[in-house]
Parts: C-alpha cells; structure tokens; sequence
C-alpha cells in the first residue's frame, strides 16, 4: 500500500514536470529585446559574461571595468571563463534550465543557431536599428556576430534578424621566424610547406610547423577547414544542406591530403593534442619555424618573460614575423572571434543593463580605447585606426584579412557537426584513420546530423 | 604494595534527588511514527535525490526529449534502446571500455595485492608505508589528470625525457591510438592501486596466526602456505575490492576528458564519455537517458552475478 501511494506520488511528480515542457513548448523562439533602453537601476549591479579562459576575457574585465565605471559607477563588470573545452556545456546547460548566471553570453558565431531556435537569446534587430550605426560596420562581421539565418560568406541579409553584436573579432595569423626563413613571408601554401621544410632541415630540434590538431573544441576541425578554404574547397551547400559529396569532393580530398601528409610531417612529435597554448609555446621556446594561431591568443608571444627569443619586445620582433595567411587556390582564412548576446532568462534591469553596455561599447571611441586595450574591434573606422594598427604587430594582419574570412555552418546542429569532424581529423592527423576514410565518414556522419530531424529516437549517436 | 580496592562500599553517597519520573509519551507518538519520523528526512533526501532522477530519466529514455530544445517529449517507446543497441559507433566504446575495465582493473589487483603482501610481512614502518601508498588516492582525478598530462607530453614531458636520457626513443603517450589507452589505465592504476592493496592488507592481517604456525610445524614450503592459507582467506575480500573498482572504472569520465579527450579521434572515448557528448553536445536528453539507463542495467547485472559467485565462494 505504502509502496503504492509512494509510486502515485512519483507519477504525480513526473507528470507535473512533462506539464512544464508543454509549457516551454510555446517560448521556443528568441524573445525581442526594447527598441529603446529601458530606464536603467540606480542600485549597485553586476554585469555578468560568460567567456572561455583566456587573455582577452581578463582584458575585457579590466577594460569595462575601467571605462563603463567612468558613465555608469554603479555596475560592476564581471567576466566568468570556463576552459575552452566547456564553453559550450557551461553556457547551454544554463539555458537549458532556463536560469543563466550571466546576463551576457559570449557566444561563439556558430552557436547562435542553436541559442535562437532554443529561444535562449534576445533578439536585437529592433534595438540595433534604433541605436547602432549598422554602416560603420563591415557588413559581414556584423552579420557573423549575430545574424541568423547565417549570412553567405562575404555578406549580411539586411532583412534577417540580429541576435547579437560584435565584440572581438579574430581569425589566423602565421607566425614565422624571420631569422631562419627570412623578412618575407612565404606569399602561397606550397611556399609556405617548402620554406618548413627547409628550416627543420637546417635546423635540428626545431620544428617546420605549428598547429593547432587538439579533439578537443574545434582546434583541428578549423585546422582542416583552413586547409579546405585554401585549397578551393567547401564545408557544405547552405541553400541545399548537402555536405556529403560536398566536403569530400576533389577540393576536399586534395586539402586532407597536404594537411596530413605534407603539412603533419613537419609538426613536433607528439603535437597530436596541441591547441593555443601549445602552439604559441612551441614559438615561444624557439621550437617552430612557422606556426597558425588566434591573433587575440599571440599578444603573449611577444612577452619577454614568457619567451626564450629575446629580453625585450623588440628583440623578440627581430625574429617574428606575423603575416595573412598565404594563398593557394583561394584567399580564403578562418573567422574567428564572437559576439556579445543577451540571456533571455536574466532579471529585467539587468537586460537594459547589457542593452546599455552593448550601445556602449559599439561607440566609435570605445572601440578605439577597446583596440589599444588588447581587442581586435569590428568597427571599420576603429579598424584602420593607429591605436588599433600600432597596438600590436598582428593586427594589421587581421585588418588584412576582413575581407578574405570564411565562417563555418551556424546551424543548430553545430555542435554535433564540429565534433565529428574534430574527432576524424584528430584521428587522420594522428594515424587513427587514413585521410580519405576520416574525410567521407566526417561527410557522411555530418549529413546524417543535417538529415536526421532533432525529433528522433536515437538521435545523437 | 597498595590497597586493594573495595568492590562494595558501605557508603552510599549522596541520596539521589527525588526527581519525578520521565512524563509518558503522547498517545500519539508511537513507536512507529517514531520510527518513521526519524527515517523521513533521509528518506524523502534521498527520494528526491536518487529515486526521482532515477525514475524521471527511466521516462526520458523512453521520449524523445530535448533539454534546451524544450517542447513536449514524444513517446517513441524503445526506439532509443533499440538504436543504442545496434549503433556501431555504441559498439566501438563498450568494447574501448572493456578493454580498458579488464586491463586497469587485473593491473590493479595484481599490484595492490603484492603491494599489500609485502607490506604485511613487514614488522618496522607497516604504518608509514601504507600511509604513503595512499596517498595517490586520496588526490583529486582531475588533478591526477593534469599532472600525468604534462608528465606523459611527448615534447616537454619527464617521462621522455627519462626515456631519453636512458638512450630511448620519445613515445607518443597521449596521441597514438594503443598507447593512449594504455597511458589511461596506467594513470588509472597509478591512483586506484592502493585501494586495493587496503583491502587486501586488511584481510591478509585478518588471516589467524595459528594457521601460519601449524604450517610451519609441518615444515610447509613458502608457497604452499601462500597458495593454501593466505590465498584462500583473503579472495573473498579482494573479489569485494575488485567487484568496486571495475564498477569505477567502468563508468570511467574524468581522466579520459582530461588526458586524452577520448583521443586519437575516438579511440580513448569510453562509453560514459559518448553519454556525455549525447547528453550535452547534441542534448539527445531522451537518448542520452537510455544510454544511462542501459549502463546502468549492465552494472546491476553483473554485479548480481559476481555476489552469487561469492556467496558460492563462501557457502563452499
């Protein structure tokens, strides 16, 4: 009997918590943020994000810290990191419960997909039109930050919705050694393999390539698509949702095949897991001859306390050169960097708060201030601004590269598609997999993702 | 030479207060609701924490359910079992994990227990040793991970560099397919060796003494007295210790997240790793569920089996 009425009580509490996902059924679309900022609290607040560790999250603590004090003394900024590996988890396990401990998420230009169909962001286009100077903007890093649908490379949809603004925008610098390979960056891919080649043979102990090959995030699925972009291929058919037959074309083949049989033989032994930070401390050490990697994750290759390539700065200059990545079939590089969005599930005053903040930032000296204080800004007029150009030596490289990037797919399915192709190209790199095998199952398993519908038994293996 | 002391006296001491009896118990607190409210808290703490979830996810694998996608959960009956149980990508981590379960798990054991015989026949420092050699569980796994991850680098590690200064060539420890699923069941034994050497020290120091004595008299050789007393006495024990690491280990996620990030490609991913990726890269909660639910029907079986395997040890 007891047992019984225990029983009851469980299927009670079951049934009343299937009520509630008939309930979340209807808020299944991204709510819209004010057109105008709500008046603002007088009280003491904090301004939460959410970001991965790394040096940009500490210097945009600092920067907003030190600047938004200065117009709004109340708020205090504070930048929560979690390792790279978890930034998805941490940010889509909160929406999930519908409760966020950061009013703003930082979120990765692919991941907008998925928090729009969730409804877990604000939808901003009413707010852009009425406070943000969408003209002083390269269209297509607006569009990357924060359109959804997702733009076609090299464009923004004006009719389509903004979930999100920009705030630090990034891509692929080569870094190389100009005391070993000489002042002038190998200008096209096969240089580029040639001149490694040469320099690891004439230099034992260092190696001819640095890059990022991890399973873990999206290091080397970036690796390949680099590869891939370079090489005249493409990820997927957006207007059609075809990857299979697409990826593994001749392009892609021919990317796979320079990536794991000319491009790996000249990394270091055991680079298989390597991601940032291995990279740059493999350029730091003096132990790479041409690396890839993040431009807002290299300001610490030129740290003297950090580097065995000279006592100062300048010294360390002398031997680093940092370039666009070079051309092979394409100009194509990787789009990097992410957006600030909105919590849908944050309290009222705080969601004007990030409104403010938001309108704040994108000022034109702002962004500026925000250059010189380590970011890579989107605005153009911040872009080709000296405080931006002579803060650090790769930055004319992403200024550079604006018009060259390529993003991947933002759909829902993000990241099921990132993780099944890190994990085949991690195990092409490594010798797990033979290239072409890693390249149609990556094809062949994306697909099956784009095809199979969420609402599926099964679904996610 | 002292007094011997009194066992009766014939002082009585001070006369006990005369304080009125204990008031009797309401009518309505019974031994029973007595009983019951004492259990209740621990009982509803545990309803809400182990029964619930339990039952709430046993629902769950029967839907298609999706924790950020919301929405009303479809029933799709065993549809998440069946394409579990016939998923080739399923198949490749359970047989990743038996691998890895039998080969920490027959490690640890024959480590721990010579670890714990050699210990046991020590007289001197039996203390301070078995301090030491515990000290590895007593660390965190995410830490173990981490310091086993710089130690197992191919390029700044110590292990290499011990390697090569020993004239040996550097190993790829964490990135090639076969020794990055031995680095984990290393790792793994390096930590959880001294749990079972715990084990078996306490039933080897449970072992009567007589026993070894009587052997002696008969002038029994080292190794029958090994393989006829001690061996005997302490297997039931170290079935016990045995039957809980390779239920630990079976359900295996903090170190391959740490060390090899189910690396090279999926070779490392155990299958509490796939149900983390199912849970929340794609939130397949439904799925997830039943992947769980299934996990966990593997553990109770198995664990009836071996508890009638030693219930047989110990009737024989």
């Amino acid at each position: 009997m007891q047992l019984a009425t225990a029983a009851l009580l469980l299927m009670a509490t079951t049934v009343a918590a299937c009520g509630d996902g008939q309930d979340n059924d209807a808020k299944a679309s991204a709510p819209k943020a004010p057109a105008t900022i709500p008046e603002l609290t007088k009280d003491p607040l904090t301004l939460s994000f959410i970001w991965f560790e790394w040096p940009p999250a500490q210097a945009l603590e600092a920067f907003a810290n030190e600047e938004y004090k200065k117009v709004r003394p109340n708020a205090t900024i504070k930048v929560n990191t979690v390792p790279n590996a978890n930034w998805h988890d941490a940010m889509f396990t909160q929406f999930a419960a519908h409760k966020t401990d950061f009013d703003i998420a930082i979120l990765d230009s692919q991941h907008i997909g998925e928090a729009v169909t969730n409804g877990n962001i604000l939808d901003l286009t009413d707010f852009v039109k009425n406070n943000i100077d969408v003209a002083a903007y390269n269209p297509y890093l607006l569009a990357a930050y924060g359109q959804f649908p997702q733009a076609e490379t090299g464009r923004r949809d004006e009719n389509a919705s903004l979930y999100g603004l920009p705030l630090l925008g990034d891509t692929w610098t080569m870094i190389y050694r100009k005391d070993l390979i000489g002042d002038k960056p190998p200008q096209t891919w096969d240089e580029m393999i040639s001149a490694a080649e040469k320099c690891q043979a004439d230099n034992p102990g260092v190696s001819g390539l640095s890059f990022h090959q991890a399973n873990g995030s999206d290091a080397a699925a970036v690796t390949y698509n680099t590869v891939n972009g370079i090489y005249g291929g493409n990820l997927w058919d957006a207007k059609t949702r075809k990857i299979d037959g697409v990826m593994n074309d001749a392009a892609g083949q021919e990317a796979m095949d320079v990536l794991v049989n000319k491009m790996k033989p000249l990394t270091a032994k055991g680079s298989g897991n390597w991601f940032i930070d291995e990279v740059n401390a493999s350029v730091a050490q003096g132990k790479a001859c041409i690396a890839f990697n993040w431009i807002a994750a290299s300001g610490g290759l030129l740290d003297p306390k950090e580097s065995t390539l000279g006592k100062t700065r300048e010294q360390i200059l002398d031997k680093l050169g940092f370039a666009t990545l070079p051309t092979q079939k394409t100009n194509l590089v990787p789009l990097g960097g992410m957006g600030m969005h909105v919590s849908a599930y944050s309290s009222a005053a705080n969601q004007a708060e990030a409104l403010n903040f938001m309108k704040w930032f994108e000022q034109p000296d702002i962004q500026k201030k925000w250059a010189a204080a380590g970011g890579v800004p989107s605005r153009t007029d911040a872009l080709e601004s000296p405080e931006f150009l002579n803060a650090g030596p790769f930055n004319k490289v992403y200024a550079d590269s604006v018009p060259r990037m390529r993003d991947m797919w933002n759909v829902p399915e993000y990241a099921r598609l990132v993780d099944i192709e890190n994990t085949n190209v991690n195990a092409a790199l490594n010798g797990a997999k033979k290239p072409k095998e890693a390249l149609d199952d990556i094809a062949k398993e994306q697909q099956s993702v784009l095809d199979s519908g969420s609402r599926k038994g099964g679904g996610g293996l | 030479m002292s007094d011997t002391v009194p066992l009766t006296t014939d002082n009585p001491g001070p006369v006990a207060s005369a304080t009125p009896p204990a008031r009797g118990r309401s009518r309505w607190l019974s031994d029973r609701r007595l009983a019951v409210a004492f259990i209740a808290p621990a009982l509803l703490l545990l309803l809400a924490m182990s029964v619930f979830p339990l039952l709430w996810a046993l629902y769950l694998s029967f839907t298609d359910y999706s924790a950020t996608r919301g929405g009303p959960a479809h029933f799709v009956w065993f549809e998440n079992y069946t394409a579990i149980l016939t998923s080739a990508q399923v198949h490749l981590r359970a047989l990743t994990t038996l691998i890895y379960v039998v080969g920490a798990v027959v490690l640890q054991t024959v480590l721990g227990f010579t670890i714990a015989y050699l210990i046991s026949r020590r007289t001197h420092g039996r203390g301070l040793l078995t301090t030491l050699f515990l000290v590895p569980m007593m660390l965190s796994p995410v830490v173990v991970g981490l310091f086993w991850r710089f130690m197992l680098d191919a390029q700044f590690g110590v292990i290499n560099s011990i390697l090569g200064s020993l004239g040996l060539g550097q190993v790829e420890w964490l990135t090639q397919q076969r020794t990055a699923l031995i680095s984990l069941i290393v790792v793994d034994t390096w930590q959880w060796t001294p749990f079972i050497m715990l084990i078996a020290l306490a039933g080897l120091t449970a072992v009567p003494k007589y026993l070894y004595e009587a052997a002696s008299i008969d002038r029994a050789s080292e190794w029958f007295r090994f393989r006829t007393i001690t061996l005997p006495l302490v297997w039931p024990l170290l079935l016990i210790a045995v039957l809980f690491r390779a239920i630990e280990a079976f359900r295996l996620f903090d170190l391959v997240y740490i060390l090899t990030n189910g690396g090279p490609g999926v070779s490392t991913e155990t299958l509490s790793f796939h149900v983390y990726k199912v849970a929340f890269l794609g939130f397949n909660t439904g799925t997830a569920s039943a992947y769980g639910i299934l996990m966990v029907l593997v553990v109770i079986v198995l664990t009836q089996l071996y508890l009638r395997y030693l219930n047989k040890l110990k009737e024989d």
